[in-house]
C-alpha cells in the first residue's frame, strides 16, 4: 500500500483542482471549507475533495508537503494557490478563472468527486 | 491565545505595517480575523504574503490554541 504522503502527493500531483478539507463536498463540516468549495463553484472548478478528518495524520502529511498550517487547502494542477481567504479573493479579481482557464481551458468540465485515502 | 497577544506577534514581525489589526471572531480566543497592511507586501504574491503572517503564528497555529485564522493582506503600493 502507498503511504499517507504518496497518496496525498499524487492527489495534489495529478487532479486538476484538489481540495483538502473538513468534511465532503456533500456534508462540508467547516465554514472555510465551505468558502473554498463556493468560490470554485463560482469560478467553474472542477474539484476533487480529500476529507481530512478521518485521521489527523492527513492533516500533519498535508502541511508538511505543503508548507500551509491551515485547512482547507486549493491546489491547481499541483500548486498550492491557498486557503478559504486566498481563493475568495483570487475569484472576487477574476485571477482564479483565469487561473483555471490558463491551466485546464475554457472549457473544461466541472466534475466534483471525493478521494478517499487509504488509511493503514 | 488573545488578540493583543496576535497583534505583539504582528507588530514585532511587521514594524512598519501601514494598517494592522485583529479581531476575536467569536470572543473564544481562538478565532481570529487579522488585517495586515505593510509595505512588506509590495510586490509579494498573496500567497506569499499569507505563508509570512501564517510563519509568525505558526507555534499557535500548530498547537491548535489558534483554531481558525483568517487573513486579510495587502501591500501599500
Amino acid at each position: 500500500m502507498k503511504t499517507l504522503n504518496e497518496q496525498i502527493s499524487e492527489v495534489i500531483q495529478q487532479e486538476p483542482v484538489a481540495v483538502f478539507m473538513k468534511g465532503t463536498p456533500q456534508m462540508v463540516m467547516c465554514g472555510n471549507s465551505h468558502r473554498a468549495l463556493q468560490a470554485l463553484h463560482a469560478a467553474g472548478a472542477p474539484i476533487t475533495a480529500v476529507d481530512i478528518l478521518p485521521d489527523p495524520r492527513i492533516r500533519q502529511e498535508l502541511s508538511e508537503i505543503s508548507g500551509w498550517p491551515t485547512i482547507p487547502q486549493v491546489f491547481v494542477k499541483g500548486e498550492l494557490i491557498g486557503g478559504a481567504d486566498i481563493t475568495e479573493e483570487l475569484l472576487a479579481s477574476g485571477e482564479l478563472q483565469q487561473k483555471l482557464d490558463e491551466s485546464l481551458g475554457s472549457d473544461r468540465d466541472q466534475e466534483v468527486k471525493v478521494v478517499q485515502l487509504e488509511l493503514a | 491565545m488573545d488578540a493583543e497577544s496576535i497583534r505583539a506577534l504582528l507588530s514585532q514581525a511587521f514594524p512598519d505595517a501601514a494598517e494592522l489589526a485583529v479581531e476575536d471572531r467569536t470572543g473564544t480566543g481562538d478565532h481570529f480575523q487579522v488585517t495586515v497592511v505593510s509595505p512588506d507586501f509590495d510586490g509579494i504574491p498573496l500567497i506569499d504574503q499569507h505563508r509570512r503572517v501564517n510563519d509568525v503564528l505558526a507555534a499557535s497555529l500548530a498547537d491548535g490554541s489558534i483554531h481558525e485564522l483568517r487573513i486579510k493582506t495587502k501591500g501599500t503600493t
